[in-house]
C-alpha cells in the first residue's frame, strides 16, 4: 500500500480487500515535537497496593521499546499515566516535549494510545467505530486506518458485536496507526492475534519505528516483542528490574539450559553436571537450570552425555524463555 | 451528515418521550368537557386524600389552565419526564465503566470536561426539547375543545418544568459520574423520585417535598404573574449548576 502523508493532496480510497501490499504506517512530520518520553520517580498507589514504585525511564526519540512484565507488573498503570488516564501520586512526566498534567488531553492529541482491555462499542459498525476512535484527529487519519482495516480484511459494514476478539485488537491497531504522530503507546497491541496477524502487526510497527515513531509497546509475551524491539523494560511490582537490549536478553537465555529429569537429581547427582563448561547450576525439583559460560551448548550436552551411569534427561529446553521463566531464572523474581 | 453515536441516542430518546407526552396530552385535552363535567363527583372520590382533593379543587377554581398545566407538567413531565432523566443521566458515565468501555471513551485527545459536557446537554436536550415542543402544541390542542392559553404563560411553565427535571438529571449525572453501577445509580434516583412523591401526597409533610415545586399551585402562580418564581427558578438552576460543576470535577479525578 501507498500510505499518503498528511501532505498528500490525493488521500488513497477504501482498497479492495484482495489488494494485498504491505501497510506502511503515516511518515511523522510534526516538526515542534521530541518523539520522547522521559518519567522521573513516577508514583501511583491504588487503595493498599503501590502499583508503581518511582519508576525512572526515558525513551526515543525513535525505536521500539518493550515493556515487559507478568499481569499486576505496572506496565498498564505506567502507560496510563504517561497518557494523563491516571494521575500519579508523584513524580513527573514529559511526553513528546509536554509535561502531562491535567487529563491529559494536550499529550493525547500528540501520540495515539491503544488500551489493553479490549471493550468496544458493540452496537456499533466498524467503520463508525473507527470514526469514533479517530476523534479529534486529522481528517486523512479516516482513510488510512478504513485502508487499514480493509488490508485485515475487517468486515467494516458488520457491526462489532460480531466481532472476534483479534479482529477488535485489528480495529484498535488501525485506528492506533494511522494518526500522522510521533509518538505511539500500544498496551498488549498483538493480544488475540493469530500469528500470522501477529506478524502483520509487528511488521507494521517496525515500518512505523523506522521512519522515526517512538513506540512503547507493553506485552507479557517474551517471544513477540524481542522480535520486534530495539530495546526491553522489565517491569515487576511496579518497579523497573531490568532495561536491556533484545540481543543481550537472547545471550543471557543461549546461555541458560533447562534439563527436565524423571526424578529429582540428589546433591551428588547434581555435582556431577558441574564440569568445565557450566558455571552455575541452580535445581528446582525434577527441573534444573544450568548456566553454561559459552552460548554454545554443545560441549555441556557433550558433556551431559557422558553421564551415562545418570538418568538421561526426559526434556532439554535451550534458547527460548517465557517470560515468567525469564523472570525466575534471570531476574531472580519469585512469585511470577 | 454522520450523526455521532450519542446524538443518534439523545435523538431517539427524546424522540420517543415527545410522541408519549404528546399523546397522553393530546388524550388529557380531548378529555376534558367530560372532566370539566364530572369535577363533583371526582372531588367526592378524591375526598379521602387530601392532597388530590386539593388538586381537584384548584382546577375547579381556575379550570383549563389548571387542569393543563396538572395534566402535562404535574402528571406527565413530572412520572416520564422524571423517569427519562434518570434513565439517560444514569448510564451517562457510569454505564461506561460497567461495559469497560470508559478507558477507550477518555483515550481520545478530547477534554475530559468536553466529553461530560457533550453528554450532559445532549441528556438535557433530549429530556427538556420533548417537554418544550409538546408544551408548544398545548394551544393548537386547545382548539379542539373551544379553550385557549398563550404560548407565552405555557413556556414559562415548561421552563420552569426543565429546570426541575434538569437538576433531576444533573443529580443523577452527578453519581453517575462518581459511580460504576449504573442500575444502582438509577433506582436510587427512582425510589427517591417515589419517595418524594409519596411525601408530597401526605398533607403535614408535603411542605417537605421536591415535587411542592412543580405543582398545579406552583405553575399557577407562574401563570398569574406572567413570569417565574425568581427564588424557586433561581434554586433549581443553582442545583443544576452546582451538580454539573461536581460532575466535571468527578469525571476529570475518576481513574478509567
Amino acid at each position: 500500500m501507498m500510505c499518503a502523508s498528511p501532505t498528500d493532496a490525493t488521500v488513497p480510497q477504501r482498497a479492495r480487500s484482495s489488494d494485498r501490499q504491505p501497510m506502511t504506517p503515516p511518515s511523522a512530520t510534526s516538526t515542534d515535537s521530541t518523539g520522547r518520553i522521559v518519567c522521573r520517580g513516577l508514583k501511583r498507589r491504588f487503595g493498599d497496593k503501590q502499583a508503581l514504585k518511582g519508576i525512572d525511564l526515558e525513551v526515543g526519540p525513535g525505536g521500539i521499546t518493550g515493556l515487559l512484565g507478568p499481569n499486576g507488573s505496572g506496565k498498564s498503570t505506567l502507560m496510563r499515566c504517561l497518557t494523563g488516564l491516571i494521575r500519579p501520586d508523584a513524580g513527573h512526566a514529559e511526553v513528546d516535549g509536554l509535561t502531562v498534567r491535567g487529563d491529559g488531553a494536550d499529550v493525547r492529541a500528540r501520540l495515539t494510545y491503544s488500551p489493553g482491555e479490549l471493550n468496544l462499542y458493540g452496537e456499533m459498525r466498524g467503520d463508525e467505530h473507527l470514526y469514533w476512535l479517530l476523534r479529534g484527529r486529522e481528517a486523512s487519519a479516516h482513510d488510512r486506518a478504513l485502508e487499514m482495516a480493509e488490508r485485515f480484511d475487517l468486515p467494516l459494514t458488520r457491526k462489532v458485536r460480531g466481532y472476534s476478539h483479534g479482529m477488535k485488537r485489528q480495529l484498535c491497531f488501525a485506528a492506533a496507526m494511522a494518526p500522522d504522530v510521533r509518538l505511539r503507546i500500544l498496551d498488549e497491541i498483538t493480544d488475540g492475534l493469530d500469528p500470522s496477524r501477529r506478524g502483520q502487526v509487528l511488521d507494521a510497527l517496525r515500518k512505523d519505528a523506522d521512519s522515526g515513531t517512538t513506540l512503547l509497546l507493553s506485552s507479557h509475551h517474551l517471544g513477540e516483542v524481542d522480535r520486534a524491539c530495539d530495546r526491553m523494560v522489565f517491569l515487576n511490582g511496579g518497579e523497573l528490574i531490568a532495561d536491556e537490549s533484545p540481543a543481550s536478553v537472547l545471550e543471557r537465555t543461549s546461555r541458560l539450559v533447562h534439563l527436565t529429569y524423571a526424578e529429582a537429581l540428589n546433591e551428588e547427582q547434581l555435582a556431577r553436571l558441574q564440569g568445565p563448561a557450566v558455571e552455575r547450576i541452580q535445581p528446582s525439583g525434577r527441573r534444573v537450570s544450568v548456566w553454561i559460560r559459552e552460548s554454545d551448548p554443545r560441549e555441556f550436552l557433550a558433556a551431559v552425555a557422558q553421564l551415562t551411569d545418570l538418568q538421561s534427561p526426559r526434556r532439554i529446553e535451550y534458547g527460548s524463555l517465557s517470560l515468567a521463566q525469564m523472570y525466575t531464572d534471570i531476574y531472580g523474581v519469585r512469585g511470577v | 451528515m454522520r450523526l455521532s453515536r450519542d446524538a443518534r441516542n439523545y435523538l431517539l430518546f427524546g424522540t420517543m418521550l415527545f410522541v408519549v407526552l404528546e399523546a397522553l396530552l393530546a388524550v388529557a385535552i380531548i378529555w376534558w368537557p367530560s372532566f370539566a363535567e364530572n369535577t363533583g363527583v371526582l372531588k367526592r372520590l378524591a375526598a379521602p386524600l387530601p392532597m388530590l382533593a386539593e388538586q381537584l379543587n384548584l382546577i375547579d377554581m381556575i379550570g383549563v389552565p389548571a387542569y393543563v398545566v396538572a395534566q402535562h407538567f404535574f402528571k406527565g413531565c413530572n412520572t416520564l419526564g422524571a423517569a427519562a432523566a434518570v434513565l439517560l443521566a444514569m448510564n451517562a458515565v457510569a454505564g461506561e465503566a460497567q461495559r469497560g468501555t470508559m478507558e477507550l471513551w477518555l483515550s481520545r485527545p478530547v477534554t475530559r470536561r468536553r466529553l461530560f459536557t457533550e453528554r450532559y446537554l445532549g441528556g438535557l436536550a433530549a429530556v427538556c426539547v420533548p417537554v418544550l415542543l409538546t408544551t408548544l402544541t398545548i394551544p393548537a390542542l386547545l382548539t379542539l375543545v373551544d379553550e385557549t392559553m398563550g404560548y407565552w404563560d405555557l413556556t414559562l411553565c415548561a421552563v420552569h418544568q426543565c429546570l426541575f427535571l434538569g437538576a433531576l438529571y444533573s443529580l443523577t449525572l452527578l453519581f453517575s459520574a462518581m459511580g460504576s453501577q449504573p442500575l444502582k445509580i438509577g433506582f436510587v434516583m427512582l425510589f427517591a423520585c417515589i419517595g418524594e412523591f409519596a411525601l408530597y401526597m401526605v398533607k403535614t409533610l408535603t411542605h417537605y417535598s421536591a415535587f411542592r415545586l412543580v405543582d398545579i399551585e406552583a405553575f399557577a402562580a407562574i401563570l398569574s404573574a406572567s413570569s417565574l418564581d425568581p427564588v424557586r427558578a433561581g434554586s433549581l438552576l443553582a442545583v443544576n449548576v452546582a451538580a454539573y460543576l461536581g460532575g466535571v470535577v468527578a469525571l476529570e479525578r475518576r481513574v478509567p
